[in-house]
C-alpha cells in the first residue's frame, strides 16, 4: 500500500515537472520574439510572480494574511545590494541563495510573534513589519546607502550569449534577454519546488491548519510550527522575488518597496487566483504588461497619459480590479476555468456548490 | 513651575500627546467597526484623508475654516454609511480575507484617485488659531492654541462617543447589534441599521484626526493618513481590539514612545516606536492590554 502511494505520488511529481518545464521553455522561446523593452518587463514579471506564489502559499494553503510581503522583497534587495557591493564576482546561485536564506529568516523573526495572531491582526502587524523597512533603511546609512540607496550591475551577459546577437544594438538586446531568460529560469524552479509542496504532507497539513485548527491538533499535527513554516516560506521567496527585482533594476532604494506594492502583490494574487499556481503565473504577467494594459486604456477613452488622471489610471483600475474579484469572483481568473466547466456540467448533474462562492 | 513645564522631558510629553491623540483618534475609530462588524478596516485613513480633502479644500473657496471642519465631519459620515452598504455589507458571513482584501482595495482607489484629482503636492490649509508654541516668563512650553485647540477637540470627540454607546438609546441599540446581532433582532432593533451608523460614527471619528493632521504642520496630502493609520492600528491592538479606552490609551503610548525615540535615539526610527510597543505587548499579553481574557470560538 505504502509503495502504491509512494509511486502514485512519483507519477505525480514528474507531471509537474513536466508542466513547469514545459511553460518554462515556452517563456525562454517567447523571450526571443519580444522587443528588449518588453523583455526587460517579463523579467520583473517573473521576479514578482514568484512573491506572488509566495504570498499564493501563505494565504491561499496556511490562511494566514500578510500585508508584509513587500518588506521581505525588500530584505532580500537589500542583502543583494550589499553582498554585490562586496562580492561582485561571485556566481549568481549564491547571491540568490542567500537572499532566500536572509528573507527566510526575517520571516521568521516576524513569525514568532504573529502566528500568535490571526486574520486581521496578522495583516497589521505584517503591514506594520513593511512600513518599518525604509525608516530602517535611512538610519543605518552606511550599509544600506541611506536615501540615495545602492547601485550595483552584477548581471553579466556570457559570451556565448552575447554571440548570438548581432546589430547595432546587440549589447542591449542580449542583457535584456539574459535577464529575462535567468528570471524565468528561477521562477520555474521555483513554480517546481511549490508544486511539489502544495502535494506534499506539509501542503496537506496546512490546509487542515486553515480550514479547522482544532481538527488539525487533534491529528497531531503541530500549529506554531506549520504556521511559521508557510511564513517563512513565502518571506524566502518573497525574499528571492526582491533579490531579482533588484538585479533586473540595478539598484535598491527605501522607496523601491513602499506600501502600495504590497497592494499591488495582493491584487495581483486574487486576481489570478488565491493558492494556485496558474494564479501565480497570471499575476505576474498581469503585472509585466499591466503599464501597456493601462496605456492602451487611456488612449481608447482620450486620457492624457501625463494627466493627473492618466498618471493614476494603473492605481484606480487595480483597485476596483481587487474590490470587484473580491466580491463577484473570489477564485479569481484562475477560478474561471473551472467554473465554466462546472457550468457546461450541470446541464447534466447537479455539481456541489464551492466553497467561498 | 515655568522650569518644569519648559522642561525638555515636559516638551517631549506635549509633543508626543499632541501626536498621540490623532493615533488615539484613528485607533478609536477603528474599535467602533470593529466591535459592531469584526471588520479591520484598512481604508479607514484613505477615507479619512478623502473627506477632509472634500471638505477642507473648500476654504479655498472662501469657506470659513469652522464650516470646513464640520463640512468634512458630515462628509465622513456620509462616506462611511455608503462604504458599509455598497462594500463590507456583502461580505458578511465570509471569510475574513475578503474583507480584508476589499479595504485594501479601497485604500488603493481612494489613494490614487485623490492624487488624480487634487495631485499629490501638500496642501497647508491655514488655521484660524496660531500654530506658535506659547512662551512663558520667556521659556518654550511646546503647547499652542492650535495644538490646545487638538487636545480639546479630541477629548470633546471621545466623550462624545463614549456617551452616545453610554446613556443613549441609540448607543444601547448599537452595543447590542455588536454584542449579540440575533437577539437584537428578535427584539425589534433593525441590526443592519445599526451596523451602518457603527460605520458612519466610525469614519466621522477618523475624519476628525485627518482634519487635525491636515491642519497641522505636516499638511494635506493624499497619503497622509498612512503612517498614521498603522499606528492607529498598532494602537487599537495594544488596547485589545474591543476596548475603546484601552484604544486611546494605546495611541497616547505610541505618541510618547515615538517622541522619546525621536529625542533620544534618532529621528528615521521614531516610527518604530509603535511596532516596539507592539511587539512587547503581543509578547506578554496576547489578547491585548485591555481586554478581558476571551477564548477565540471554534
Amino acid at each position: 500500500m505504502k509503495r502504491l502511494a509512494l509511486f502514485a505520488n512519483q507519477g505525480a511529481t514528474s507531471s509537474r515537472l513536466v508542466g513547469v518545464l514545459l511553460l518554462t521553455l515556452l517563456t525562454l522561446a517567447i523571450t526571443f520574439v519580444l522587443p528588449p523593452v518588453a523583455d526587460s518587463q517579463l523579467a520583473s514579471g517573473a521576479a514578482i510572480s514568484i512573491v506572488v506564489l509566495g504570498l499564493s502559499w501563505l494565504i491561499g494553503w496556511s490562511g494566514q494574511i500578510s500585508l508584509g510581503n513587500s518588506g521581505f522583497m525588500a530584505v532580500g534587495a537589500y542583502a543583494t545590494g550589499i553582498w554585490a557591493h562586496h562580492h561582485a564576482s561571485s556566481p549568481i546561485i549564491f547571491t540568490f541563495v542567500l537572499a532566500m536564506a536572509v528573507g527566510a529568516f526575517s520571516g521568521l523573526i516576524i513569525a514568532i510573534p504573529s502566528t500568535r495572531l490571526r486574520g486581521p491582526y496578522l495583516a497589521g502587524m505584517t503591514l506594520a513589519f513593511s512600513a518599518a523597512i525604509a525608516p530602517l533603511a535611512q538610519n543605518y546609512t552606511s550599509i544600506t546607502g541611506g536615501e540615495g540607496g545602492l547601485f550595483f550591475n552584477t548581471l553579466t551577459t556570457p559570451h556565448w550569449f552575447l554571440n548570438l546577437f548581432s546589430g547595432q544594438n546587440a549589447t542591449i538586446d542580449a542583457n535584456a534577454q539574459w535577464t529575462a531568460d535567468l528570471a524565468v529560469v528561477v521562477a520555474g524552479v521555483t513554480f517546481f519546488f511549490m508544486a511539489n509542496l502544495f502535494h506534499s504532507h506539509t501542503g496537506r497539513a496546512m490546509r487542515l491548519v486553515r480550514d479547522n485548527d482544532v481538527a488539525a491538533e487533534l491529528v497531531g499535527v503541530n500549529l506554531p510550527r506549520t504556521r511559521t513554516l508557510a511564513f517563512v516560506v513565502a518571506a524566502a521567496f518573497a525574499g528571492l522575488g526582491g533579490s531579482l527585482y533588484a538585479l533586473i533594476n540595478a539598484t535598491v532604494t527605501p522607496s523601491t518597496f513602499p506600501l502600495t506594492l504590497s497592494i499591488t502583490l495582493l491584487t495581483l494574487m486574487v486576481l489570478g487566483g488565491i493558492g494556485t499556481l496558474s494564479g501565480a503565473v497570471i499575476g505576474g504577467i498581469i503585472y509585466a504588461f499591466s503599464s501597456n494594459l493601462v496605456g492602451h486604456i487611456n488612449s481608447l477613452t482620450g486620457i492624457n497619459p501625463t494627466s493627473n488622471l492618466g498618471a493614476n489610471m494603473q492605481g484606480i483600475i487595480f483597485g476596483i480590479l481587487l474590490i470587484l474579484t473580491m466580491l463577484f469572483t473570489p477564485r479569481g481568473i484562475a477560478g474561471l476555468g473551472p467554473r465554466f466547466g462546472r457550468l457546461v456540467a450541470n446541464r447534466r448533474r447537479v455539481a456541489p456548490l464551492a466553497t467561498g462562492e | 513651575m515655568s522650569q518644569f513645564l519648559s522642561s525638555p522631558i515636559m516638551h517631549n510629553i506635549f509633543a508626543g500627546l499632541a501626536q498621540g491623540v490623532i493615533y488615539s483618534l484613528v485607533a478609536l475609530s477603528l474599535v467602533i467597526i470593529w466591535q459592531s462588524t469584526h471588520v479591520l478596516n484598512f481604508a479607514q485613513g484613505a477615507m479619512a484623508m478623502f473627506a477632509s480633502y472634500v471638505g477642507m479644500t473648500e476654504i479655498d473657496r472662501g469657506l470659513n475654516y469652522w464650516l470646513c471642519l464640520v463640512l468634512s465631519i458630515f462628509v465622513g459620515l456620509l462616506f462611511g454609511g455608503f462604504t458599509e452598504r455598497v462594500l463590507i455589507r456583502p461580505l458578511y458571513g465570509k471569510p475574513e480575507i475578503n474583507a480584508i482584501v476589499v479595504t485594501v482595495g479601497f485604500l488603493g482607489v481612494l489613494e490614487a484617485v485623490a492624487q488624480a484629482v487634487w495631485t499629490s503636492t501638500t496642501r497647508n490649509i491655514a488655521t484660524p488659531l496660531s500654530q506658535i508654541y506659547f512662551h512663558n516668563q520667556g521659556r518654550l512650553v511646546l503647547l499652542s492654541p492650535f495644538v490646545i485647540f487638538q487636545f480639546a477637540l479630541a477629548i470633546v470627540i471621545m466623550l462624545f462617543v463614549a456617551g452616545l454607546f453610554r446613556f443613549t438609546d441609540l448607543g444601547l441599540q448599537l452595543r447590542a447589534s455588536a454584542l449579540a446581532p440575533e437577539v437584537a433582532r428578535l427584539l425589534g432593533v433593525r441590526v443592519n441599521r445599526m451596523l451602518t451608523i457603527g460605520w458612519m460614527l466610525s469614519a466621522a471619528v477618523g475624519t476628525v484626526a485627518a482634519t487635525i493632521v491636515a491642519s497641522g504642520s505636516f499638511g494635506l496630502y493624499p497619503s497622509d493618513m498612512d503612517g498614521i493609520l498603522i499606528a492607529g492600528f498598532i494602537a487599537a491592538v495594544v488596547g485589545g481590539l474591543e476596548s475603546p479606552v484601552g484604544a486611546v490609551i494605546g495611541g497616547l503610548l505610541i505618541g510618547l514612545a515615538e517622541q522619546f525615540i525621536l529625542s533620544y535615539w534618532s529621528a528615521d526610527l521614531a516610527p518604530l516606536g509603535g511596532i516596539i510597543l507592539l511587539v512587547v505587548v503581543l509578547m506578554l499579553r496576547p489578547q491585548g492590554l485591555f481586554t478581558k481574557s476571551v477564548s477565540r470560538r471554534v
